[in-house]
């Protein structure tokens, strides 16, 4: 299920301000929102120690897998399609400290098209990582998305090969497969590095974090945004911050 | 028996109350693109009892031209493909892993509920890929039978052997040749003297919009698939119950010789004219058969995909007053091709010729129906995955009929989940 539109606009607003606070980071090395916006991010100036934040993100109703339309017109049963791991959770700082926009090396990140799936479901990276979408399956398959943040289209290739984009706009891009409906995949880009994609068992773990006040952000495509506000003392050391995402 | 409206004249457009919850529907369809900008529509099928039943749906309006005096495009059921409101839903229920119960239902034009699939799919063994299929099931013969009208048919159109209705009927015969020969281009509405006098359509060379019960059995590996069914009716009158104790047999051959290509060759036979008629006859109990064969390729690569089908046909069709039985056939050609523009851009043509054989009249050649040559382009705009907008023109050209030649311009939005 699709999160609430609510939801959604608010996670894009936040990405959003990720986009603009890249542009407008003062020299001081404390970031500035945009206008008319609160300013969470106040990274502390002058030496200090990083701190982890860490936690679970639990999601109160277990999502269900994404089935396969029914298709009267089979012949035979449909093959059996891989898992879509919908339990994965990406938790982010919202804006980020100065540091975190950095430039890096040209960052590479892999989609598999394996079993009718892709694998990962959900991938976060930074702006400016080029995706690759090796197809792994013994049929044809097309990646495509129709998101603002990067619209593409990859057209249809066959097993053993791939076909890369690059995504340097932050969003929220929704891939899917035109020959194979249930198909589809989440990835999450951000302007910054502070941003974890859960575990098996819920958990995240944003190392490095300068001292500050921060809004941290919790993103499941099944249910609402939730956030908090987290305070990153001084001295360093771990933060300890469990999401519970979903209705009550 | 068939679910088709008898005794109607063909609908030149909606009753008034039909037509304003169609431009409510349509109302809603043209707000559609702002719900779904905040992912307000489902974008995939409901699932419950532990993801073992799935429910999908389809929502098509198609919108253009009344075409109630050529009849180009009007179906066995009466109504207009490029004028149409079409509901379906689709079910699957798998309580164990080689059992499932499928079904579909779809309103036309709001003008009741009827099934089109229901049936039961059985798969004996785990590891052999054999599956076997009992009720209103999906046709084995062709390709484009079995594709979901708006999903995998890339035109709003129909291809001519699969809707364009010809002037041959199963509950009427013509009495001599003349019958037959003034029916040309009227198989919205033939009639004949001997059988029924109802007015109702003529048959297509395959129904595109019922499909047969019977039975049957696939299998297929990654480079072969065989399929072979039983059923009530025939590839033009397909039924839920028999008119005629006969049954038709079909089947298919496909190969897939490398990825994004198959090539499928069919063949079917069937008793098709009913008992009813048959008494009226001077040789009673002969079996007057549809056989028909066909083949059909699709290739895809990249942002092409390209489609072509042929179906060739022959009814043993009696005259009344002679018992003479005349074999009539007929052939439908089609090539199509779709292109993807852009992400959201797609492009489609198709070009349709349906031919019929000569009969001899005053030593003179003539054919039975009048030839049907169409072609028709599109372009699609998708406002989401499942949400697209398309807009279609198609030129149709006809060698008899009171109307000949005729071009439309049709409009559709389209929802599937």
């Amino acid at each position: 299920m699709a999160p609430a539109p609510a939801a959604r606009l608010c996670l894009l607003a936040g990405l959003a301000t990720l986009t603009w606070v890249t542009a407008v980071h003062d020299s001081a090395g404390v970031t500035t929102g945009p206008p008319g916006l609160p300013h969470t991010g106040t990274a502390h100036s002058g030496p200090s120690m990083t701190a982890t934040i860490r936690g679970r993100v639990e999601l109160r109703r277990q999502p269900g897998d994404v089935e396969r339309r029914p298709n009267p017109g089979d012949l035979a049963m449909p093959p059996a399609h891989g898992p879509t791991d919908r339990r994965r959770s990406v938790v982010y700082l919202d804006p980020a400290p100065t540091a975190a926009f950095e430039p890096r090396d040209r960052p590479r990140a892999r989609m598999d098209q394996r079993n009718e799936t892709f694998v990962p479901h959900v991938l976060a990276i930074v702006a400016g990582t080029t995706v690759d979408f090796p197809n792994n399956d013994e049929t044809y398959h097309n990646v495509f998305s129709l998101s603002r943040a990067r619209r593409f289209d990859l057209g249809r290739y066959a097993a053993g090969r791939s076909k890369a984009i690059r995504f340097d706009t932050p969003g929220i891009v929704r891939v899917f497969c035109d020959i194979h409906a249930h198909m589809s995949a989440y990835i999450l880009v951000f302007a910054h590095r502070y941003f974890a994609v859960t575990d098996d068992q819920g958990g995240y773990r944003l190392d490095n974090v300068p001292p500050g006040t921060y809004t941290i952000v919790a993103w499941n495509e099944t249910t609402p945004l939730e956030s908090r506000s987290v305070v990153v003392p001084d001295g360093g050391g771990d933060v300890e911050l469990d999401f519970s995402l979903g209705r009550r | 028996m068939t679910t088709r409206a008898r005794g109607v004249a063909p609908c030149s457009s909606a009753p008034r109350g039909t037509r304003r919850r169609l431009l409510w529907l349509l109302a809603w369809l043209v707000a559609a693109p702002e719900i779904a900008a905040a992912q307000g529509l489902p974008a995939g099928p409901f699932t419950a009892l532990e993801g073992t039943l799935t429910v999908g749906g389809e929502v098509v309006a198609t919108v253009g031209a009344p075409d109630n005096e050529a009849f180009f495009n009007y179906t066995d059921y009466e109504h207009n493909v490029l004028r149409m409101m079409r509901l379906a839903l689709s079910a699957a229920w798998q309580p164990l892993g080689r059992v499932a119960l499928v079904a579909e239902v779809r309103s036309e034009d709001f003008d009741g509920v009827r099934p089109y699939a229901a049936y039961v799919r059985v798969r004996p063994w785990a590891s052999i890929p054999l599956d076997f299929q009992a009720g209103r099931i999906p046709p084995v013969f062709g390709a484009f039978g079995r594709r979901a009208y708006y999903a995998d048919n890339p035109l709003i159109g129909y291809p001519l052997a699969y809707q364009y209705l010809t002037s041959l009927r199963p509950d009427a015969v013509p009495a001599t040749l003349d019958d037959l020969l003034r029916m040309r281009g009227r198989g919205w509405q033939p009639t004949y003297p001997v059988g029924s006098q109802e007015l109702t359509p003529g048959v297509p060379l395959v129904s595109g919009f019922r499909w047969d019960t019977g039975v049957q059995a696939h299998y297929a590996t990654r480079r072969l698939e065989l399929s072979g069914a039983a059923t009530l009716g025939t590839l033009s009158d397909p039924r839920a119950s028999d008119n005629n104790d006969g049954v038709q047999v079909s089947g298919r051959v496909a190969v897939h010789p490398v990825v994004g290509l198959t090539v499928g060759g069919s063949a079917a036979d069937g008793a098709w004219l009913a008992d009813d008629v048959q008494r009226l006859l001077p040789s009673p109990g002969r079996r007057y058969a549809q056989t028909a064969f066909g083949l059909d390729a699709e290739y895809s690569r990249s942002y092409w995909l390209l489609r072509t089908e042929l179906v060739w046909s022959r009814f043993d069709v009696p005259f009344a007053s002679t018992g003479v039985v005349e074999e009539l056939d007929s052939l439908g050609v089609w090539i199509e091709g779709r292109y993807r523009v852009a992400p959201r851009v797609t492009v489609a043509a198709r070009l349709d010729r349906l031919g019929f054989s000569t009969v001899e009249r005053a030593a003179i050649g003539v054919s039975w129906d009048a030839p049907v040559t169409r072609v028709e382009g599109d372009v699609s705009y998708h406002l989401q995955r499942n949400l697209t907008l398309r807009l279609a023109v198609q030129h149709a050209d006809r060698d008899g009929g009171r109307i000949r030649q005729r071009t439309y311009v049709s409009g559709q939005l389209a929802y599937w989940f």
